[in-house]
Parts: structure tokens; sequence; C-alpha cells
């Protein structure tokens, strides 16, 4: 069983640039797309990553995928792929977006490739902007704390909007929990 | 079959001399084995030992500018540290109820009564706690309430519960981080005003937000809890304390009052010193329990 919680915020800017997709069919996968970072044409990626993460392509294994993304997208995109495969899950990140994982009472960040999952691991994917205006330390102690991803997720809001009450650009994160 | 009769009496003495040398040769081998691998295991728990870190507590318990102390501090017994951990906890007797510093040391009083706790028992820690809410309750039907914070650390791991405002604070790489977040209405406001799409500043313009909505002394509290332990580092420094602390010397100045180098007792000093020369007209209770963990050298 999989359980997922998305967060998406504008903040103080007009409009929200990032994109966040999130399927559990056929496989899950959580795609998180950087584009409130981009100086132009953030609307056009953001939308072009959107048509490519709902078209057929989405099938593709993560690393053809990203191979789809580099041929479209421009050089300076930033974008997170994750894909649940087997017991594990696959992974590619590129720029300021990535994802951490909470382990036996640590936290680390998810590194490009196949990753191998056990019960009561559980993932945080965002944007660096989401990272900015945490640590860590904090991240960890929301993930062990919270019964549940939402739970998670409002517990690190508390933490962001404790220091600039959500006026901080766009927020995207997803938090999920992979129960065997 | 051999006869060894035939062999002449020479031959057969320097066969029986070397059967004896290596019958001898034998049980040395035998004896340099087991001692050496009766060494290894002696050093390895040893070496284990050598690594694991060790808790280095101090407190502070001071009055601020109220009349009454309505804090209340528990520290475990340092001898046996080395079965059950070390079991830390602050209480604060809630403002503007009657009664804060007999609830608060009710509730530090139970809380030594039940020593030991089991570190992977979360769940009856939790269950434990609960009933200590309950039972004020039952005498002060909300008329009396106080917070919570206690951490359990066992090796390197940390284990904490809260309930209400009061702080457990980690510092770590120079950085103080809270670990347990406050159980009040400024909590729910922002959950909703993020849901909603909008910035969260009218959860903190309203005061009357900082109310808790949880507490010890609520009917069927809800206790925070980890559900699975933290690892701790060396020179971690963990802060059990009440909000008159952090009050005075917000989260984010902490870390300028203590040096790396300070012991716990060091630690203590300075922060009590640092809120103490703030010289607040309204410095609430001020109490903290500080560990510092360190490698442990024999």
């Amino acid at each position: 069983m999989i359980e997922y919680y998305t967060f998406k915020h504008r903040g103080d800017s007009l409009d929200f640039l990032d994109e966040v997709y999130l399927t559990l069919i056929p496989s899950m996968t959580v795609a998180i797309f950087y584009g409130s970072h981009l100086s132009e044409g953030a609307r056009s990626q953001a939308l072009l990553f959107s048509e490519i993460i709902n078209s057929d392509e989405a099938a593709k294994s993560i690393s053809d995928l990203n191979g789809v993304m580099e041929e479209y997208l421009e050089q300076d995109s930033e974008y997170l792929l994750l894909r649940a495969v087997d017991k594990g899950i696959a992974c590619f990140r590129r720029g300021g977006v990535c994802a951490k994982i909470v382990r036996n009472g640590q936290i680390s960040i998810l590194p490009n490739g196949y990753f191998e999952l056990s019960r009561e691991d559980r993932l945080i994917c965002a944007t660096s902007n989401f990272y900015k205006y945490l640590n860590d330390e904090g991240i960890l102690a929301d993930a062990l704390v919270a019964d549940s991803c939402s739970e998670w997720m409002n517990m690190m809001i508390r933490r962001i909007s404790d220091q600039n009450q959500l006026k901080c650009g766009n927020l995207s994160a997803v938090t999920l929990r992979l129960e065997n | 079959m051999y006869d060894f009769t035939l062999l002449p009496g020479d031959t057969v003495l320097a066969i029986r001399v070397a059967l004896v040398l290596f019958v001898f040769a034998f049980l040395s081998f035998s004896v340099i084995i087991i001692y050496t691998l009766v060494k290894v295991r002696v050093y390895s728990k040893h070496h284990k030992d050598k690594l694991k870190l060790i808790c280095d507590v101090a407190y502070f318990h001071e009055k601020g500018k109220r009349d009454d102390q309505e804090d209340s501090l528990y520290i475990s017994p340092m001898d046996k540290l080395e079965d059950y951990g070390l079991v830390a906890a602050c209480s604060d007797g809630m403002g503007g109820l009657l009664n804060g510093e007999v609830v608060s040391k009710y509730v530090t009083d139970s809380l030594r009564e039940h020593y030991p706790y089991r570190f992977d028992g979360q769940k009856e820690n939790v269950q434990l706690i609960t009933e200590i809410s309950d039972k004020i309750y039952e005498e002060y039907h909300l008329g009396a309430g106080a917070t919570l914070v206690m951490v359990h650390i066992y090796d390197d791991y940390l284990n904490f519960y809260s309930l209400g405002d009061s702080n457990i604070i980690l510092i770590r790489n120079n950085r103080a981080t809270l670990l347990n977040y406050k159980q009040n209405y400024v909590t729910l406001m922002i959950r909703k005003f993020a849901e909603g799409g909008i910035d969260t500043v009218d959860a903190y313009r309203d005061t009357r937000a900082k109310g808790l909505i949880d507490f010890v002394g609520n009917h069927k509290c809800n206790v925070l809890k980890t559900s699975s332990p933290i690892r701790l580092i060396e020179n971690d420094i963990i802060i059990v304390s009440s909000d008159g602390v952090t009050d005075s010397i917000p989260l984010n100045r902490l870390v300028n009052h203590i040096h790396f180098d300070q012991n716990a007792t060091g630690i203590a000093r300075s922060i009590k010193y640092g809120v103490k020369t703030r010289r607040n007209p309204r410095q609430d209770n001020y109490s903290a329990v500080v560990i510092k963990m360190k490698r442990s050298f024999v």
C-alpha cells in the first residue's frame, strides 16, 4: 500500500509555475518540475513537462523518460522523476529538486538510480525552495512523529510558515510512505 | 598391519619423540587460537563500549518574576543509565489556571514512580501519560493543566513525547531545531490557510491562537511521540525546557549563547545567564534539562 500527500502553494507569487504529478497506475510515479525557478519560459516548460508525463512516454523506464525530458526541455530545467519498481524506487533528479529518505532514525538524499526500500521508510520529494526553510533534523523529527503523510506535510508547512508566513514563492512537495 | 618390532630401537624412539612433539605443538596451537578469540571478543566489547555515546546532564530551575514555581523537572537516576537509558522531562503548569505548581509536580512525580520505561514501548508510555492526564482531568475538569515534554535516550537513540507547547530542542552543527511542534490553535489555522492556498499572516496576529489545544489535564489527550527513534551523534545537545526559556531567547539565537566546547553544565549556565540578562519584567518561570551527547573513553 502506498500512502501519499501532495502540497502545492503559490506562496506570494502571482502564479503557480511548478508542476507536481503523481499517479499510482500502472506503477506509482512522482514527477516534480521546478518551473518557478526558471527566469523565463517557465509556463511553457511546465506545460511541456506535463504533456510528456501524461503521454505514452510516461510508461517508459525512468532513464528512458529522462532521455525524453532532456530532448524536449530546456537545458536549465530542473525536475525529479521517481517510480516504484519491484521492492524499491527508481529515481532521477536534475537540479534543485530532490527526494529525501527517512530510515533508521536518519535522513539522507535519495541518490539517482535504483534504491531498495524497507518497511517504515518515508520519502519526501520537494523543490529546493521548499527545503530552503527546513533543516534535516526538523524534517526527520516530523517524519517520525507524524502518523500519516498529510500530518508530516502539515508539520513541515508549520515550520516554513513560522519563518515567512508562506510568503516565499511556490512551494511544491510530496510525502510518501510505502507500506508492504 | 605394520610390525613395528622389526624397526630399529632408535627409529621407534624418534617416532615417539615426533609424536609427543606433534601433540605438544597441536595443544599449543589450540591454546593460542582460543586465547586470541577470547581477546578479540573482549576487545570488541570494550571497543563497542568506547564507541557508545554517553549523556552529560545538567539543569536549571528558576522562578523568573513569578511568585510561584510552576515548572517541574524530572531526571532519571544516572546509575541506571546503562540499563534503562536516560529519561528527562519538564512540565510547565498552565498560566491562567489554578494549581499550576501542583499539577506540574504531580506529572513529574508520576513519571518518577513509573520509572523505568521501555525504550521501544512508545505506545505503553503514551498510555501512561494519557492516564496521568485523565487523572488530572477527573480532579480538576479542565480547571488546571500542564504541558509535558519528555525525552528517552538509550545508547545513540532518542525517543520523545510531548503535550502542549514546551520545547524539545536539538542543537546539531551549531543549529537549533525544535523537534516537537506546538499543540496550539496557530497550528490548526496554518493548516487551514495553507490548504486554502493563502498566506498565514493572520494565524500569528491573533494572540488567542496561542491557546493550547492539548495538554496534560485534557480528557483523552493526544500525546505526540516518535514512532521510531532519532539517531543521535556526538556533540548533539538536547534541551528539554519550558517556554520561559524560548520566550526570552528565541530558537535562532540560542546557539549564540553556547559554545561547542562547553559541557552540559557550562551550556546550562550560559542559557540561564542569557535569560537572566534579558531582564524581562514579566519573565515566566524558566527551567531546562540540558543533555550533551559525548563519546565515552575508557
